[in-house]
Parts: C-alpha cells; sequence; structure tokens
C-alpha cells in the first residue's frame, strides 16, 4: 500500500492529468469491449464468455495487417472487420444451437472456444510477447497539458471510442435498425412473427459486439503488448465493467468503464499490489447496494 | 371466518381494489365472477399477502392479517391453488405431498434423518387421495396433464390444512368436460373437507350450478353479492356482465 | 353417482390391492448407500496393494480432493438451482487456511482441520448471508467477485501467504493417532476416508427432508416460500455447507502439494468445477465423481500427447455441450430408462 504516492499525485496537476488520461484510456478500451458484450445480453440473453478473444483477435489481426501493410488505418480496419466477421460465424454456427437451452450449456460452449482460440493465437503467432509498435504517424512529440504528458495516440483512441458511443448511441434509437434490436430485446418472438429474420439480428449483434470488442483489441494494439492470454483479463474486467453499469445498458457501460479505468489508474498508484482487488472491492459494493448494477434493468 | 373490511389497493390511478367489504361463513362456498380486469386476482393476491393492501383489514377469526407476509398468512391458515398450476416439476406427486406436509409439520430442515419422514405419510395420502391423484403418485409432476398439474396444484393447497382455500380460476385452460370433472372435484373436496372455499371462474354455467353464493366484482368494487337467483335478475349486474343469456326471468 | 365418482370407485379397486410402491422400495434401498460407501472404500484401501504404481496414488488423491470439491458444488447448483462461479474461493481457503495454520501455530492436524473448517464457515456464513438473497446470474457474477477478491488479497497480501509464489516451506505434520501423513500411503488412506466419508455426509444431506427443501426451492422458490420454507435460510445453510466440503478439498490438496497456490482459489478452479458438474450430470449424485475421475484423465492425457492442451479440451466439452447436450451420468440414466421403458413395451 502505498497511500503517500496516491495523494502526492492528487496535488500534482501534472500527475493528475497523466494518471485521468490513462484512466480514460483503460476506461474508453473496457468501454468499447463491455458495450459489446451488454448488447449481446440484452438482444440475445447471452453472457457472451468468449468476448475477450474477440479483443485478442483484433489486436492480432491488426498487429498482422500492419506489417503486412504498414498502413495504421487498413490495420484497424483488419481487426474491426476480420473480428465482425468471426462473431457472425460464432454466432450462426455454433452460439445458435445452444439458446433457450441450459445456460451452463451456453457458457461451456464460450468457455471451450475460449480454450479453442487461445491455442490457435499460440499456434500461429507464437506463445512470446508481440508487439505493433506505435504507427509513424503518431510517433510525433506527446502533448502537455497542465504539465502531465499525454502522447497524442491517446487522443485518439478516446475520440474514436466517444465517437462509437455516440454512433451506437443515436443508432439505436433513432434508426430503423436500431428500433428492430431493440424489438427483438423485448420480444423476439413478436419480431419474428413479423416477417423480420431474426437469425440475422442475431448474427448481427454478435457481429456487431465482436467487432467492437476486435476495435478495441485492434487500438489498443499499439500501446500494449499482445500475448494468447490477453483476452482472459479484459473479459474480467468487461464483465465487470457490464455488471456494475448494468447488463443491457450502453450508459452504464461508460459510466462502469470510466469508473473502472479511473479505480485502475490511480489504484495502481496506492495499491500496486492489490488494484485488481480495489476492482472486485468496488464490484463487490455495488452489487450488493444495487444487484442490477448502477443502471441495470430487471432481467425478464 | 373470513371477514375483508374496506380493503383497498391502488397502482397509480387505478384503483384495482375500491373499498371491498365481505364476509365469507365457515364452510362457505362462494364463487367470485366478474369481467377481466375487474380485480378478482388482485382480491386473491391481497387477502394471501403477495400484495400489500393500502387500507383495510383482512380478518381471519379475528386476527388481522393485512400486510403480513404470504408465509405467515399460510401458517394462518389461508390456502391458495393459481390459476397456472406453481408445482415443482421434478418432483413426482407423492414426493410433492409428502415435502409439503414436512415443510408444514416445520420439518423442511431437518438433515439427520432420510426423507420422505414416517410422520408426513398420513396427510400426504389423505390429499392424495381427495383430489383423486392417488393413481398417479409415482408420476413426476412435469409429465401430468394440465388438468392433473392444477389438481396437484390445489393438492399443494390443500395438504397444509387451510381454514379458508382460495382457487383461482381452477378450469382455466380446460374444454367443456374436462371442466366439469374438475368443477365436481372441487364441490367434492368442500363437501368432504367442509372448509371455507372462494373460487374464481369466468363459465357462467359452472358458477350458476355449482356455487351457492357469487360475489360479483367489476373495476375493483363489489357489484353485486348473493345467490345464483338473485344475481341473475340484478339489474346492475345483467348490465354489466351477464348481458340476456344468464338473465333471469324478466319482469 | 357421476361419472367422476364411478372412475373414482374403479381406482379405488385397483389400488385397495397395490401398497403404495415408493414406500417399500425406499425402506429397502435407503441405506444402499451406506452399503456401497464401505464396500467403495474397501476397493480404494485395497488397490495399492493391487496396483503398484506411485501415479496411480496420487492421482486417487486428486480426484478426492476435485471430487470433493465438485460434489459440494452440485449441491448449489444441481439440488438447489444456485449457481455459484466462485465455489473454488472455499477450495483456496481451506489450502491456505489449513497450511498457515499448521505452519504458524504447531497445533496438531486434527485440529488444524476443525480449525479451518471453522474459519470457512464463518467466510462462508458472511459471504453467503450478502449474496443468497441474489437471483440466478448476479448470484454467479457476485460470487465470482468475492472469489477474486480473495484471491487478489492473497497474491497482495505476501507477508502472510507468500504472494504469488505460494505457501513455502511445506507443511508440518506432525504425526497423530498413529498417522503419519508425510508418509505417502498413510496420506492416501486419509483422503480415501475423507471422500467416502464426505460424499456420504452429503449424501444424506441430499436425502434428507431439507434435500427436497432445496429441490424445492430449485423447482419453484416462490411457491416454496408459500409452503412455509424460509427460503434465504435454506439457501445459506446449503451455501455453508456445501463450503466446509469444498474447503475439506482444499485441504487433501493442501496436504498433497505440501502447500498452497494463488491458483487454489483462481476462477479458473470454479470454473473446472462447473465444467465437472456438467461432464458427469448433475442430475444424478455420483455425476461429479465420475465427471471428476473424466477430467482429471483428459487433464494427464492430453498434456502428455501435446501442448495444445486447449484445443483438445475445447473440442470436448463441445462435444458435452453441443452433440450430448447432457453430462455423463445423466446420459446413461436415460439410456438406461429407454431400455428399461422399450423392454417394458415390448413385454
Amino acid at each position: 500500500m502505498d497511500i503517500d504516492a496516491l495523494t502526492g499525485c492528487l496535488a500534482s496537476s501534472a500527475c493528475l492529468v497523466t494518471q485521468t488520461t490513462s484512466g480514460f484510456i483503460i476506461g474508453m478500451l473496457l468501454f468499447l469491449v463491455a458495450v459489446g458484450l451488454t448488447l449481446i445480453f440484452g438482444v440475445l440473453q447471452v453472457v457472451n464468455f468468449s468476448h475477450g478473444a474477440f479483443y485478442m483477435f483484433g489486436a492480432y489481426f491488426a498487429m498482422t495487417a500492419y506489417q503486412v501493410t504498414g498502413s495504421f488505418a487498413l490495420a484497424m480496419f483488419c481487426g474491426a472487420a476480420g473480428t465482425a466477421i468471426l462473431g457472425l460465424v460464432f454466432e450462426r454456427v455454433f452460439m445458435s444451437r445452444v439458446y433457450g437451452g441450459d445456460v451452463l450449456m451456453q457458457l461451456l460452449v464460450c468457455y471451450a472456444f475460449v480454450l479453442i482460440f487461445d491455442d490457435l493465437v499460440r499456434l500461429v503467432w507464437g506463445p512470446e510477447f508481440r508487439s505493433m509498435g506505435m504507427p509513424s504517424a503518431f510517433q510525433v512529440p506527446p502533448l502537455f497539458i497542465a504539465g502531465g504528458v499525454v502522447p497524442p495516440y491517446y487522443l485518439l483512441l478516446i475520440g474514436v471510442a466517444l465517437a462509437v458511443a455516440a454512433i451506437l448511441g443515436v443508432g439505436l434509437a433513432r434508426t430503423k435498425i436500431g428500433k428492430v434490436i431493440r424489438a427483438a430485446a423485448h420480444n423476439p418472438g413478436m419480431v419474428s412473427a413479423l416477417g423480420i429474420n431474426t437469425g440475422l439480428i442475431y448474427g448481427g449483434v454478435f457481429a456487431l459486439g465482436g467487432m467492437l470488442a476486435g476495435l478495441a483489441g485492434a487500438l489498443a494494439a499499439p500501446v500494449r503488448s499482445l500475448t494468447p492470454g490477453m483476452g482472459f483479463s479484459v473479459l474480467i474486467e468487461s464483465f465487470i465493467v457490464t455488471v456494475i453499469g448494468g447488463m443491457g445498458s450502453i450508459f452504464g457501460a461508460l459510466i462502469g468503464a470510466l469508473l473502472i479505468g479511473m479505480i485502475r489508474s490511480y489504484g495502481s498508484l496506492g495499491f500496486p499490489l492489490f488494484t485488481d482487488g480495489m476492482m472486485y472491492l468496488f464490484m463487490v459494493i455495488v452489487l450488493v447496494a444495487r444487484p442490477t448494477g448502477l443502471f441495470g434493468k430487471e432481467v425478464a | 371466518m373470513l371477514e375483508v373490511k374496506h380493503l383497498s389497493k391502488s397502482f397509480g390511478g387505478v384503483k384495482a381494489a375500491d373499498d371491498i367489504t365481505l364476509s365469507f361463513a365457515e364452510g362457505s362456498l362462494t364463487a367470485v365472477i366478474g369481467p377481466n380486469g375487474a380485480g378478482k386476482s388482485t382480491f386473491f393476491n391481497l387477502i394471501t399477502g403477495a400484495l400489500r393492501p393500502d387500507s383495510g383489514h383482512i380478518l381471519l377469526n379475528g386476527v388481522d392479517m393485512a400486510g403480513r407476509s404470504p408465509p405467515d398468512i399460510v401458517r394462518h391458515g389461508i390456502g391458495r391453488a393459481f390459476q397456472v398450476a406453481r408445482i415443482f416439476p421434478s418432483l413426482t406427486v407423492h414426493e410433492t405431498m409428502l415435502a409439503a406436509v414436512g415443510a408444514d409439520q416445520r420439518r423442511a430442515s431437518v438433515l439427520h434423518r432420510r426423507f420422505p419422514l414416517a410422520e408426513t405419510r398420513d396427510r400426504a395420502e389423505l390429499a392424495m387421495e381427495v383430489l383423486g391423484l392417488t393413481g398417479k403418485r409415482d408420476r413426476t409432476a412435469a409429465t401430468l396433464s394440465h388438468g392433473d398439474q392444477k389438481l396437484l396444484d390445489i393438492a399443494l393447497a390443500l395438504v397444509l390444512d387451510p381454514k379458508v382455500l382460495l382457487l383461482d380460476e381452477p378450469t382455466a385452460g380446460m374444454g367443456t368436460e374436462e371442466r366439469w370433472r374438475m368443477i365436481d372435484q372441487v364441490h367434492e373436496l368442500w363437501e368432504r373437507q367442509k372448509i371455507t372455499v372462494v373460487f374464481i371462474e369466468h363459465d357462467m354455467d359452472i358458477v350458476f350450478k355449482i356455487a351457492p353464493m357469487i360475489v360479483v366484482l367489476c373495476y375493483g368494487r363489489i357489484l353485486a353479492t348473493g345467490t345464483p337467483d338473485a344475481i341473475r335478475n340484478d339489474d346492475a349486474v345483467i348490465e354489466a356482465y351477464l348481458g340476456t343469456e344468464h338473465a333471469g326471468a324478466a319482469a | 353417482m357421476t361419472e367422476l365418482q364411478a372412475e373414482r370407485a374403479r381406482e379405488r379397486t385397483i389400488e385397495s390391492s397395490a401398497v403404495p410402491r415408493i414406500e417399500t422400495r425406499s425402506k429397502r434401498l435407503r441405506y444402499i448407500d451406506v452399503l456401497i460407501a464401505v464396500a467403495a472404500f474397501a476397493l480404494l484401501a485395497a488397490l495399492p496393494f493391487l496396483f503398484s504404481s506411485k501415479a496411480l496414488i496420487d492421482f486417487v488423491i486428486r480426484c478426492a480432493a476435485f471430487g470433493l470439491f465438485a460434489t459440494s458444488l452440485n449441491l448449489l447448483v444441481g439440488y438447489t438451482g444456485m449457481i455459484s462461479f466462485g465455489h473454488g474461493m472455499f477450495f483456496g481457503l481451506g489450502a491456505y487456511g489449513f497450511g498457515l495454520i499448521m505452519q504458524r501455530t504447531g497445533v496438531p492436524i486434527p485440529v488444524a482441520f476443525i480449525g479451518t473448517l471453522l474459519i470457512t464457515t464463518l467466510v462462508a456464513a458472511v459471504i453467503g448471508a450478502i449474496c443468497v438473497r441474489l437471483k440466478e446470474i448476479y448470484f454467479a457474477f457476485v460470487t465470482l467477485a468475492f472469489q477474486m477478491l480473495i484471491h487478489s488479497t492473497i497474491v497482495s497480501w505476501t507477508s502472510l501467504t507468500g504472494g504469488d509464489q505460494g505457501l513455502r516451506g511445506g507443511i508440518p505434520r506432525p504425526v497423530f493417532l498413529g498417522i503419519d501423513l508425510s508418509n505417502q500411503m498413510h496420506l492416501y488412506i486419509a483422503s480415501c476416508t475423507l471422500l467416502v466419508s464426505g460424499l456420504l455426509l452429503m449424501r444424506q444431506i441430499a436425502q434428507s427432508p431439507f434435500g427436497y427443501t432445496l429441490r424445492m426451492i430449485r423447482d419453484n422458490a416462490s411457491r416454496a416460500s408459500f409452503i412455509g420454507i424460509d427460503v434465504w435460510r435454506a439457501k445459506l445453510t446449503i451455501f455453508v455447507l456445501a463450503a466446509l466440503f469444498a474447503s475439506t478439498g482444499g485441504i487433501i490438496m493442501s496436504l498433497f502439494v505440501s502447500g498452497a497456490y494463488p491458483e487454489f482459489a483462481y476462477w479458473t478452479i470454479s470454473g473446472e468445477g462447473i465444467f465437472i458438474n456438467m461432464l458427469g450430470g448433475v442430475t444424478t449424485f455420483l455425476g461429479p465423481m465420475v465427471g471428476t475421475v473424466l477430467l482429471l484423465i483428459l487433464n494427464d492425457t492430453v498434456t502428455r500427447l501435446t501442448e495444445y492442451y486447449g484445443i483438445v479440451l475445447g473440442i470436448v466439452i463441445l462435444f458435452f455441450a453441443i452433440g450430448l447436450r447432457k453430462g455423463l451420468m445423466d446420459f446413461m440414466v436415460e439410456w438406461c430408462e429407454q431400455r428399461r421403458d422399450g423392454a417394458k413395451e415390448r413385454a
């Protein structure tokens, strides 16, 4: 425990800026992953335990695409598109077989794929830590805000995440597809009776969720190291975010993600060994007070 | 035996129960009828503790049940069977009865003996016999027909030795012939057990044939109470609910 | 006489000659599980003399540890319908609790054993009181959160637990009642004893009136409440009882590896517990035991053959989840029943 480091930081504006930005980054990446999770749960009533694998594949696809083409934009695109396709296939071929059945069976299918995917990545890319490196476009001097160091790439990351949040929020609320998706979440039978292909909707939502996680992985690739197990810690944290924010709530995912991001960032200063513990403690407190999460709806 | 005094419950602006005052004599058989949304199920929910009344009293032999928890109310002697049978799908009929008796005898937490307890057999046997389920004792509840599941549901309420038995649409979901068999069963049960029975019913033929007393609810209020003849000739009831098909000989 | 009365009269004549089946059958079979337990123990005790293989001895000890854990989880999942993702915390608590008590105090092993169980009771009671009122998926998440909280505490409290290195220095094993647990054979017999008696105790719980109360809660908690059952108290009770057996499994594990590691409290233990239950089946009492043996065999065989253990395990899981759609014991029971019904129809 190092409370002095924590209080010292809170007194310094430079440290505040650095830590808050860092918290934002963690939070925004988590948000992208968590929002996919919460969407899949909201519409399909499925807890996608293999969600972390999409994050992982997004990162690896992006890294390989960058190494092959040298283009950052293409790398991002490959990361996102690749995982979208993966999500669609996964849902149509495997998940659709275990809907409506035992929750445990669904969990097991996801768990099985976590094991398979992790090993596949190990097979293809090797078990060592890999890195993508910062693309040359962003190898510029960092910005100094109030004395704190802010790499420009971080700003891009935050910007993209916020844009996604806005598009999602508006898209689901205003567009026809958004309305159909929300309707399917409430009453799939009715939507199906109206002649809309629910299979396509389910596949689409899974693809969207997977794509978001993949995008997060792709965005994180330049600033994180890649390893076959990287999906897992992200999964646990995004679960915590989703559960704290409330399953099915996009806004909840945003708030939850930011909170967890800040806890991680400042927590690693004050409680370097117990940072994970701080997160779990926070989760326990929130869930005991509000079992459905901060903005959650009652599950039917 | 069971007295309801000025029972009221509102949901937002809707008065689901509006100043209901009723009295059910010991050993009586009463039917509660009324159009959909009249508040019949709400009335049952209030009496059994599933809903908390806004005001009013529910007196079972003088003891006020209003606001108590459902298990507490069950212990005092108000039993209920549900519109959609709420049973334990994986237990057999016999196991259901034995377990329920055990729970009523406050032996639900016994760890050191084996199920079923010897002292639970008799009451379980009797409840099955009264509802005609003895032949199906080893059938898993999930495999029973819809009608038998409803009988099991009633047996589950009955096995706790209630003073008052509330049956929520016992014939719901059944064809005509099955309805009559079910209601015959209910009638026989009432005659044999000599307990107070109140049942919600939609089939007017059945109601007028079987029930000595009828209560008509409409918009949460009591429209009329009385014998089948009185109800049949009540203008307000005819206008609100019965139409002229069941009306008695009018002037 | 109405049709109904006639029908009933007919039924009564048929029934009066038959003695209710459930009573005689259950009287005979009621305590047959004690006989099976004794026979199983005798078999296990004889094993080392039939096959002098250290690997087999080790395998059985590990089966004892995980078997107790998995069966106790089934009491929660299969019998009560409480899906806990954090049950592994009690396995870890048992291992660390016992290890720490033995290392730090000089008490005899039986005392340390009881002490560990007491600590587990306390922790389980507190956590259970908070969690059991939650519904389904939220119960699962909060139990997982508590487990990870405990895991984080273990990893960061280096001075007490050795951090992510685990409890070092081995576990002292003073001889008690002539039993020397540093002797592999003694440890083997002790583990088998704990396994068989643990399973027997859990069987008693499952077949007691309380066990049927749990089934009622699983099938329809609100109706159970209507009948007068205190659902919260029943759930808390089984949560604590299950924790005790899981803890015992952890104690066996700590004696086996002569220490305790943070992995014993990691979520993967809970995950394996759930997986074992699905493998073996949750509708039979011995399903989890079968699942334990299967998983351990699978683990050992596959890790020997390939380093890509994940792919193989994943495919096996898919086979059970998508193919069989039920555990092995469930499948067998259904298959036997179908054959029996088929024979009856033909007869």
